[in-house]
Order: structure tokens, then sequence, then C-alpha cells
């Protein structure tokens, strides 16, 4: 490990357990081993037991900034920990150079009923500063928490705002030569985001090396220079900040769901019996069509077309309307027809989503049709994101 | 900025730790360096250790009428029921040669010193649960701070004794001012122990109860709130009961002025020393592996 070189791990591994019982089994047999001596051999899995993380490798030079993400469940916060000592590897080896500030949750170790001031004390004690820092540190802390009059106030009367920016403040002013920030600045406001994203920027200018575990993109590619990428206990290590956000967008959309859910094709007198989608890979701006081919015994006036477009694996909706929004009164007639329907110029990034069409009789009496399209739009490199609008770039003399 | 770049580099290179984590790290590094990693963790957590006992103080007393006078009640209670057992005839005390409220306050202040710092340690990891996932904190601190706790009570308890000292016109003796030499055994084993069960409380919590009821049998068995039994099972018992030498060596002195037991004393002052010294280097160990259980 060189001089500028300020974390390094080498082949690590952590092991849990499933289940509550054996883990205390274990726990004890470990601890009686270590006692006696002898080593646990960590490096093997017992019943029960599974790689939380396997076998990561990376390293963090002085004043960088590194972007971890993965899924839920992938390790992220185990590996923090572990950086952090609060966890140690089962296996592989984990040198950090400098004192750790860890931000895994802003204001962990405060007590309610004290007030501000004392928990300013503690809790830099507890971050490993010293009296005299605290004391020297005091009023900054103060003054960046903005909490004014309240420090002499229990912090449990403090408003859930006041409570992160007093933790953050600590932690900030922890003097640390790294900080290992965890997803902790998504809780407060947008005000809040700012002024720690800049106290994070002025301490990168002083030479800290930062580590942020956060699943918001665009904190991720606005702040990192480098990624590592975990996943199903594995880590993938990127040094351009583009190519692992896309490779993370590639964990979602290779899952197992390009299946159409075929939900209602139609009912015994109603048969939609083709449905022809020319394409499902789509990039921004591109349009989607679809033509339903079908057969009624029935005349249909006045039917309800909804089209909504959902995210395939998060509960977002971009899009929902009927024909009426469109000031549309479709009939449908019997005999053989068919419905041709367009959606122009979509502008989503990144995005996996479904498209759900469903028709229904005049007063959504029968459900006539109803399919789940999954489609997919690709990403634009150097744009995060869900949405891709049409910018336009014009410089004047 | 340039200028901030230079000194954090500076400063950087003046104090820069280097930690390795990897598996039984201790046993790789050998036994002989673990006393010095141990000692100066220690002496580096002094404020923290500072800080964490003052939390537990102000916040266990903050949110209450009575506050700190809550140290007066159980022993109170304790000796109050003593005192109706006896004169009942239920219960013979013994041969003490003193007053008895004087006998048994002074024994309660001891014994209650040993039970609230055992407890407050066997629950300081647990009750740190939700911190120590979060933040690398030393857990030795943890404990002993939390050891801290039967400070308190032990010295309202102590001026409770003085003014009873006054209340029945007698004076303690002058050897009394040895005390806190004398509690310091007192203090390593509870301490020691205090390491031992606090571990075993984070993976089984168990043992929290465990120790609750040990508690209560044990202050029943030991010549705390009576004498020294003359004859039965419980002369066998007091016999090699470390904690009948720890409570009331610094009684004797205090009422007396003397100690009779100084033999035993003296052995169970070694025991409490190894036990010490014991746990600490198995907490030292095994510390890690319980962040992860707890």
């Amino acid at each position: 490990m060189d001089d500028e070189t300020v974390i390094s791990v080498e082949n690590v591994s952590k092991k849990y357990c499933k289940s509550l019982k054996k883990s205390m089994y274990y726990g004890a047999m470990d601890i009686g081993r270590n006692m006696l001596g002898l080593t646990s051999k960590p490096g093997r899995l017992r019943k029960g037991e599974f790689w939380a993380l396997n076998d990561i490798s990376f390293e963090v030079k002085r004043g960088e900034t590194l972007g971890i993400i993965g899924p839920n469940g992938a390790g992220k916060t185990t590996l923090l920990k572990m950086l952090n000592g609060i966890f140690w590897p089962d296996r592989g080896k984990i040198t950090v150079r400098g004192r750790v500030g860890a931000l895994i949750e802003l204001g962990a170790g405060f007590h309610p009923l004290l007030t501000g001031r004392e928990n300013i004390y503690i809790n830099g004690a507890i971050l490993g500063m010293t009296k005299k820092e605290v004391d020297e540190k005091f009023d900054d802390i103060v003054k960046f928490a903005e909490i004014g009059d309240f420090i002499d106030s229990p912090v449990k009367h403090y408003s859930s705002g006041m409570y992160v920016r007093l933790g953050f403040a600590i932690a900030a002013h922890s003097q640390a030569d790294i900080l290992l920030i965890d997803e902790v600045l998504a809780v407060g406001d947008v005000g809040f985001q700012n002024k720690c994203f800049n106290k994070i920027g002025e301490l990168k200018r002083e030479g800290i090396t930062t580590l942020l575990v956060s699943h918001n993109m665009h904190t991720i590619s606005t702040f990192v220079e480098k990624i590592v990428l975990l996943n199903c206990a594995r880590a993938i290590s990127f040094d351009n900040v583009t190519d692992g956000i896309k490779e993370y967008a590639q964990l979602f959309t290779h899952k197992d769901d390009s299946e159409i859910e075929r939900i209602s094709s139609g009912n015994d007198s109603t048969k939609f019996y083709e449905v022809e989608i020319r394409k499902r890979i789509f990039k921004p701006g591109d349009s989607f069509t679809i033509v339903l081919k079908y057969r009624s015994e029935l005349d249909y006036e006045d039917v309800d077309v909804d089209i909504a477009v959902f995210g395939a694996h998060e509960p977002v909706l971009y899009f929902q309307a009927t024909n009426k929004a469109y000031g549309r009164k479709i009939d449908l007639p019997k005999g053989n027809h068919s419905l041709k329907m367009e959606i122009i110029d979509i502008r989503l990034n990144s995005a996996m989503v479904r498209i759900a069409i469903a028709i229904w009789s005049k007063r959504r009496e029968v459900l006539l049709f109803w399919w789940r399209i999954p489609i997919k739009f690709e990403g634009v490199d150097y744009s995060t994101g869900r949405n891709f609008l049409n910018v336009t770039y014009e410089l004047n003399e | 900025m340039i200028q901030g770049l230079q000194q954090r580099k500076d400063s950087l290179s003046m104090q820069e730790i280097v930690t390795t984590y990897e598996p039984d790290n201790s046993l790789k590094k050998g036994y002989l360096s673990i006393f010095n990693q141990i000692f100066v963790e220690l002496k580096q957590n002094r404020w923290l250790t500072y800080q964490l006992f003052k939390r537990d103080f102000l916040s266990s007393y903050k949110q209450s009428f009575l506050g700190v006078l809550w140290a007066m009640i159980l022993p109170l209670v304790s000796i109050g029921i003593f005192i109706v057992l006896n004169r009942s005839g239920i219960l013979n005390i013994g041969d003490i040669g003193a007053p008895y409220s004087i006998y048994a306050l002074l024994g309660m202040a001891f014994w209650q010193f040993f039970s609230t710092g055992l407890v407050g340690c066997s629950n300081s990891l647990v009750n740190a649960g939700p911190m120590i996932l979060k933040i690398n904190v030393s857990k030795k601190s943890l404990v002993i701070a939390a050891a801290g706790k039967a400070i308190v009570p032990f010295i309202i308890q102590i001026i409770m004794v003085g003014v009873l000292f006054v209340g029945y016109g007698r004076a303690p003796s002058i050897l009394g001012l040895l005390v806190p030499v004398f509690i310091i055994p007192l203090i390593l084993f509870t301490i020691g122990l205090g390491f031992f069960t606090s571990l075993l409380n984070g993976v089984m919590r168990d043992i929290g109860n465990i120790i609750s009821i040990l508690l209560t049998f044990m202050l029943f068995f030991t010549p705390v709130l009576y004498g020294k039994p003359k004859m039965g099972i419980l002369v066998t018992l007091t016999k090699y009961n470390a904690l009948y030498y720890l409570v009331s060596t610094p009684r004797d002195l205090v009422l007396n002025g003397a100690i009779p037991e100084w033999k035993g004393f003296l052995i169970v002052c070694l025991l409490s020393v190894f036990l010490f010294i014991g746990c600490l280097f198995a907490f030292h160990l095994t510390e890690t592996r319980v962040a992860e259980r707890i």
C-alpha cells in the first residue's frame, strides 16, 4: 500500500447467518474459541450461513470520492461498516489510513433527554474527537446546524430536520480523514442537502477522502469520481462513473420479466385476435405504436381506452390518461376492425417500464381488453434521471 | 485553498494511524501486544468514557421528580424489611457490634456498588446496540462507563451513613478514610465480571435475566444485612464467598477500624485482579464478534 492509498480492501468476505438462534449459537462458539486463543475458522461457511460480501477488492486514493452503488441487499452498508471497523471481515484484509468518520445514521448516539449542547460533546467524543477539538469546533457546529436557541433544549424536542442537521454538523466537523456517508443526506430538505454537499466539497478541497453510498444516481454522478458496484455479494470497480451507472441500470433490466401480461383479450362475443407491437426497445423521442385487431358480435359505443406507463420495478407512474383526456370519443362497431394507437415522442431515460392498455365498454361495465407490455428505454450517455428532455443550446454574440 | 490542502496534509502526516482489520487480528499479532493495545485504547478513550458516564448519569435522573433520591429508596426498603423481620423474631441478625441501621446501610452501600455496577455493565452493550451498529465506538469505554452508574448512589448512601453516625452520636473509625483504597478490589471484581457478562448478554439476552435473579439470591446468601453466620450451611458458603470479603472488609474498617479476616481479603484481592485482567483480555479478543450479534 503506497502513501497515497488511504483505503485498501483485499479479497474481503463477510458472512451472515439467516437464523437468529443459530447466529446466537455460532456467536457463542466463536467467542469461546477466541477467548481460548483459538481461531474461529472464519473462512468457512457453517450450516445456515451465507456470504453477504464475497471476495471484494478495491483501493481508494487520498482525496478521491468513491460511490458505492448496488441494489438493496447487495451489501453496501455491510461494506461501510467493515471499513469503519464495526464488523470485521471473515476473510481478507482491510487497511485504512487515518481517522474514519462514519455517517451511517445521522445523530446515532444522541440521547433524547439531553440538550443539544450536551449531545454535541458526547457525540463528538463518540466520533473520536478530543475535548479540545470539540471546544474549538463548538460554535461552528452550532452555526452550521442552525439550531439557535434550541441548543439548550433536549434533542427530543427538536424537529427531525434539526436533529439530522446537528448530527451532520458534528460529523462534518469531526476532523476525519475519511468520511463514510450512507444515504443519510436523503433525509433533510433541499436547503440542508445543498449545504451538506457544499460542506463535503469544502472538506474534499482540504484533502478528505469520501465514500458515498446512494441509490440516487444523480447524487452519484454529480459527486463521485469512481464507482464500486455491488451485486449478489460481488463487486465490480469502475473508473468511469457513466459506465458504472449504466451497469447498475442494466441490473434491473436483466431480470426475466420481458413477458407481456395478457390479462384479458376479450370475452365470448368480442375477441382481440391480433395485437401488433412494432418494437420494444426505445431511445428517448421514439414513438410507441400498437394495433389491436378485433372481431366483435356487438356494437360498443363510447368506450374508455386507458393508457398508463409505469415503472417495471418501482412504483412510479409516468403517465396515465384515457381517450377522454384528448377529447376523443371512440366507438368499436361490430365486425372485423382494428384500432391503432400511438404514443408519440416518449422521452424516458434508462428506464424499464410497462405500458398498460385497457379497454372498457361505456360506464366501465365490461372489461374488453387489458394487457401490460414491458418496454425498455436505453440510457443516454451523460444523462441521469428518469426523463430525457429535449434541450437546445444557443450561444449568442 | 491550496494552503488548506497543505495544512490538512501536514496534520495527516503527523497523526496518521494505519488500521488493519482482518480475521483473528489479535491472534496474529501475538498475545503480548494485546496488553499494549488494551492499555493504549483505554488511555485514548478516557474522555469518551467520561462523556459516556456523564450521558448515563444526566439521562437517568433528568425526567424524574425524585431524581438521585431513588438511590436511597431501595436500600431503605431492604433494610426496613430486615428490621421488621428481626423485631418480630423471625430472623436473627446476630452479633454485629454496631447499630443495625448503620451496619446494614453501610453493607448495602458496598453491595449495591457491586450489583448496580454489574447490572449496568451487563446491559451496556445491549443498550448501546443501535449505536454500536452505526459508529465504531470503544466498547470497553461503554462497559466501564456503565459501571460508573454505581458511583452516585454509593456516594449518597455513604452520606446517609454519615447522617446516621451523627444521629446515634457515634464516630466512625479514622481508618474509614481508607475506604476508597479498600474498594478497589470490589471495583475490579465488578468491572471484570461486567466485561464478561456484557459480552454474553450481547449474544444471549438470557444472561441479563439470570444476573438479576442471581443478584437477589446472592444478597440473601451474603452477610450484608445480617452478621456473619456462626452455624449451618451459611458458614461454609460465607467462607468461600468472595463478595463477603469485598463487602465486609471496608465495612469493618469504617465500624471498627480493623480487618479481622485480612487473609481471606488478600486472597480475594488477588482473585479480583486476575478476574479483571482475564476478563478484559477475553473481552478484547471477542468484542468485535459482538457487534454483529447484537
